[in-house]
């Protein structure tokens, strides 16, 4: 061995080469990545969906930064869990914004959404809301912005479509006494009204509840031709087999929780006609669609739970994408502001799965409506309201 | 909105419904009547029972009957398990009635979560369908599940019932029911007993869930949401009194559900806590209540029926 | 930070709650699993007054406590007078009884919650002040519980608990004893919950509920009936723990359920292996004296 390292040939060479790493490494610190925050339930009772949906979004960045990232810099997403809880996301909202400091960040699901609202108005960072529906979303402050249609829209598309389209008068709600049902059956029962119906039943169930004869029976007193149906997952194939079973025969409608394959297999012939509301294209209407459900099957061996909220989800880093190239391309620092007024000036965004998005003045954004029916067994598309 | 029809057809469905109901009242009460334990862990045994039927049915895809069979195995040895590894324990210790409430209360929380994580929080049911085919019988709509519902709850109180007027053991059991320890004196087997009584609440409850799992939509948290309602009948019905848990059972379910035809839907949720609260305020006079002890099993120290004897006892 | 005020304010909240708690079945023997719906009372109470009808915010804290110390009593009255089982059971039914009418009424904001409660102090002056009116409260919580306990009327509450056949004997009154401590413990949870309510400004009804119950007799279980650093100390446990474990990043799929499976499994554990808990008192879990 030479002990003649230290020459000064040696430490020149050494000196160029620690100086051309330093410089590697500060240009590499120079292209900051642009991060975007996720709270999403990852534990505890939602995070069947969450989970799904935090997968979802995270292909959609993979996708992204491997089509260049912003502008050649990596897009990062940092994700939380809120287990659905207002206090956990509140604290998980937090950390996103005190430790992390995202200028935006994506949440779902109407109790956290709203309990993180303050944070995201005082602290001036965007909160995207992507799958709650709850109709005060849009009312929650300036920087509180929804991609998901809220409660109205698909209700009031359905609604309107069995008065008008299948020409029913008589109409009556079943709804679950909590949240969801109390405010979706309003919904319904003014929008058929206005459209020149009558709501001729208008019944609550316990959540609690496994047996819904007596509301039933009122209902079928009534007569009506129409039955919209507002429950949960865990509720709707009892209440629409007792349905059966009591022997209202007239069409069902629901919204969004009755549009998964379960409920044809829970309720068998009983079943059939069963309308529901989906607010994201299905496999048979979109190729884009099609290739990301069968990227699921293929990879995690089942489909989605929850299919249209995956997909808002896979949707929605590409919006933040296209607001931060336009930052990036500014020269404008990402800070919460900025974002809020870029999102704001694009207004419009094309998006891969849910197609076109328009963020209204009004916090709210408006989507088509997919009708689905179950006929023959399979759920099938019925209509597109609002397209 | 009174007539017949629906009038009937409520009391029929109501009826067939409580079936389960009655199941869980009557196993919680026979608990409490002989161990003297409110046995919250019972929604453990409730889970441990239905998530044991769906999977031989949805996963290992077995006849229904070798569904049953399995389920009323493994619920009865989680229930000797719950008995033995348990209560004994509690008891050997002496300890107070709070003690056992948090364990009951954990064990229950702590099953739900295993369930969580075995399972998943997603509805299910025991057999993939919960329709079942429907005959009208009158005007009335009779689901070919209400019959075998009604019949298997009929057996099983049947059963119970014999058991206790009729077997040497149940008479010794209602010996310990009475006093224990007096008993014991007369050569029972106190820890025999008890182990009797968990086991056939065990399958009084492995019924019920066979039957509730087969007609609605169950999650790991399920348990739990039941018990309020065998807590409420037993308590209405008469604290050592099973027949009086069955009828109330029968009774609550019937009033729950034809409730809504005289109260406005939302508050039906409501009906059953104002129940309990009555119940409580208002009938315990007329309760025989039993001789409470403030530690499990010790040498007893007879201080009478009277009501500050009871208030006495009752504390921690 | 912003993040790290929350996570103070919640753990001093809970320790309050624990604390109070304590006060009630550690120093008072009372089986009852009602505390989350009188911490509902007081938040709702508070903010309702303080949004609906302009009442200034410390005014309607006050209230809060007041309203849930009132219905502490009214739940209590009744039951104790024939047996202290009772009072577990009837505990559950106002719990979930309670809950279930602000579900279900409007003015409360039933199941979507109530929104927009007015701010206390941050406006004025900063997070910070509100962290020290929560730390400050907190304390003295703690020294009044600390004080109860250990005065003439802890012991005589000592007394109570190990034989109350004796304590009437020497003519003391168990029921406006059980009373007191019934409603202070209640009230103090219904001023922590006016203090939740106005710092984050949201609540609804499932943030009330039974889980609560069952977290908190954890923190009080875990911690250690019956001493002053037991509640603060499995308040502290439950609070930061699950904070600290999501800086570990563990698969999200398994973490939730673990997460629960670990308390509850944690409370299990302790009531085998060391019953009284990680600070000590003596006898916590026994049913009382035998006099032989």
């Amino acid at each position: 061995m030479s002990p003649r390292i230290w020459s000064v040939k040696g430490l020149t060479k050494a000196a160029a080469v620690v100086a051309l790493l330093m410089a590697s490494g500060a240009a590499a610190s120079a292209q900051q990545a642009y991060r975007f925050g996720l709270a999403m339930p990852l534990t505890g009772s939602q995070a069947l969906y969450g989970q799904d949906q935090v997968k979802a979004a995270q292909w959609a960045v993979d996708e992204i930064n491997k089509a260049g990232g912003i502008n050649g810099k990596k897009l990062e997403m940092i994700v939380l869990d809120t287990q659905a809880d207002p206090q956990i996301g509140i604290q998980a909202v937090n950390r996103l914004i005190s430790v992390e400091k995202v200028p935006a960040f994506i949440t779902a699901w109407s109790g956290v959404v709203k309990a993180v609202a303050p944070i995201a108005n005082d602290n001036k960072v965007v909160e995207l809301s992507v799958g709650a529906n709850s109709p005060d979303i849009a009312t929650l402050g300036d920087y509180v912005y929804t991609t998901f249609p809220l409660a109205d829209i698909d209700i009031r598309a359905v609604a309107n479509y069995a008065a008008t389209k299948m020409g029913k008068k008589k109409a009556a709600i079943v709804f679950i006494n909590a949240d969801t049902g109390t405010a979706a059956a309003e919904v319904y029962k003014k929008v058929f009204t206005a459209a020149g119906g009558q709501v001729v039943a208008y019944e609550a169930y316990d959540p609690k509840a496994t047996d819904f004869t007596g509301q039933l029976l009122k209902v079928r007193a009534a007569n009506p031709d129409m039955i919209h149906l507002q429950g949960l997952v865990s509720d709707t194939p009892q209440v629409i087999a007792q349905m059966r079973q009591l022997g209202l025969t007239q069409p069902v409608s629901s919204y969004s929780a009755a549009y998964n394959p379960k409920l044809v297999q829970q309720l068998g012939a009983a079943a059939e006609g069963v309308i529901a509301t989906s607010l994201a294209p299905g496999v048979a209407d979109s190729d884009k669609v099609k290739d990301y459900v069968a990227r699921w099957v293929k990879e995690v061996g089942r489909e989605p739970n929850g299919l249209p909220y995956t997909e808002y989800l896979y949707d929605a880093p590409y919006m933040v994408a296209d607001i931060f190239k336009a930052l990036d391309s500014k020269k404008l620092p990402p800070t919460g502001e900025n974002f809020r007024k870029e999102m704001l000036a694009q207004g419009a965004f094309k998006l891969p799965l849910t197609g076109n998005t328009k963020l209204g003045a009004d916090h709210t954004v408006v989507k088509p409506v997919y009708l689905m029916e179950v006929k023959g067994g399979k759920w099938t598309k019925k209509a597109v309201v609002g397209e | 909105m009174l007539n017949a029809t629906i009038l009937l057809q409520i009391l029929w469905t109501s009826l067939a419904t409580s079936s389960y109901y009655v199941l869980f009242a009557v196993a919680f009460a026979l608990v409490l009547k002989v161990t003297r334990i409110f046995n919250f862990a019972q929604a453990a045994i409730m889970t441990v029972a239905f998530y044991s039927a769906f999977v031989t049915v949805q996963w290992l895809e077995w006849p229904a009957w070798a569904a049953f069979i399995v389920m009323m195995a493994i619920t009865l040895a989680a229930s000797f398990a719950l008995e033995r590894i348990g209560f004994e324990a509690l008891r050997k210790r002496g300890v107070s009635v709070m003690f056992v409430f948090v364990f009951t209360f954990m064990v229950s929380e702590f099953v739900a979560y295993l369930a969580m994580l075995a399972f998943g929080t997603w509805p299910q049911t025991i057999f993939p369908t919960i329709f079942w085919p429907v005959t009208l019988v009158g005007n009335i709509a009779v689901s070919a599940w209400d019959l075998p519902a009604i019949g298997a709850t009929i057996a099983m109180l049947a059963l119970l019932f014999s058991f206790m007027r009729f077997t040497r053991m149940g008479q010794f059991m209602v010996g310990v029911a009475d006093n224990p320890d007096l008993a014991e004196l007369y050569g029972v087997n106190k820890r025999q007993i008890f182990l009797v009584a968990v086991l056939m609440a065990g399958a009084l409850v492995a019924v019920g869930m066979f039957l509730y799992g087969t007609r609605a939509q169950v999650l790991p948290q399920t348990g739990l949401s039941l018990m309020l309602f065998a807590i409420a009948a037993t308590i209405i019905g008469g604290i050592g009194n099973i027949a009086g848990a069955a009828i109330a059972a029968i009774i609550l379910g019937v009033i729950q559900n034809s409730s809504i035809l005289v109260i406005p839907s939302e508050w039906q949720g409501l009906l059953l806590y104002v129940f309990l609260f009555l119940a409580i305020v208002f009938f315990p006079n007329g309760l025989r209540l039993p001789r409470r002890r403030r530690r499990f099993a010790t040498a007893t120290r007879d201080i009478g029926g009277s009501k500050d004897a009871s208030a006495a006892e009752g504390q921690v | 930070m912003e993040y790290v005020d929350g996570i103070i304010i919640i753990v001093g909240l809970y320790v309050i709650l624990a604390t109070s708690f304590n006060l009630i079945i550690g120093y008072g023997g009372l089986v009852s699993i009602a505390h989350p719906v009188f911490f509902a009372l007081g938040a709702y109470t508070s903010a309702i007054l303080a949004r609906n009808f302009g009442v200034p915010v410390p005014l309607a804290m006050v209230a809060g406590m007041i309203v849930a110390l009132v219905a502490s009593v009214a739940l209590v009255l009744p039951t104790l007078r024939v047996s202290g089982d009772y009072l577990l059971i009837a505990s559950i039914g106002f719990q979930l009884g309670v809950l279930e009418i602000i579900k279900n009424v409007r003015f409360t904001g039933g199941a979507g919650g109530y929104t927009n409660i007015p701010p206390f102090l941050i406006r004025d002056f900063g997070r910070e002040s509100y962290v020290a009116l929560v730390l400050v409260v907190m304390v003295a919580v703690i020294l009044l519980v600390r004080l109860v306990a250990r005065s003439d009327y802890g012991r005589a509450m000592s007394a109570m608990r190990d034989d109350e056949l004796a304590f009437a004997s020497v003519g003391r009154n168990a029921m406006w004893m059980k009373l007191a401590i019934f409603g202070l413990g209640s009230g103090l949870a219904g001023l922590a919950g006016a203090l939740y309510a106005h710092y984050f400004r949201f609540i609804t009804p499932e943030q009330f509920e039974i889980l609560q119950s069952s977290a908190i007799l954890t923190m009080v279980v875990v911690g250690g009936m019956r001493t002053t650093w037991g509640p603060i100390v499995g308040a502290l446990l439950l609070e930061a723990l699950p904070q600290a474990i999501t800086f570990l990043n563990l698969p999200p799929s398994v973490l939730g359920p673990i997460q629960g499976l670990l308390f509850t499994g944690l409370v299990l554990v302790f009531m085998f292996f060391r019953p009284q808990g990680l600070v000590p008192a003596e006898n916590v879990w026994r049913g009382g004296e035998e006099t032989r």
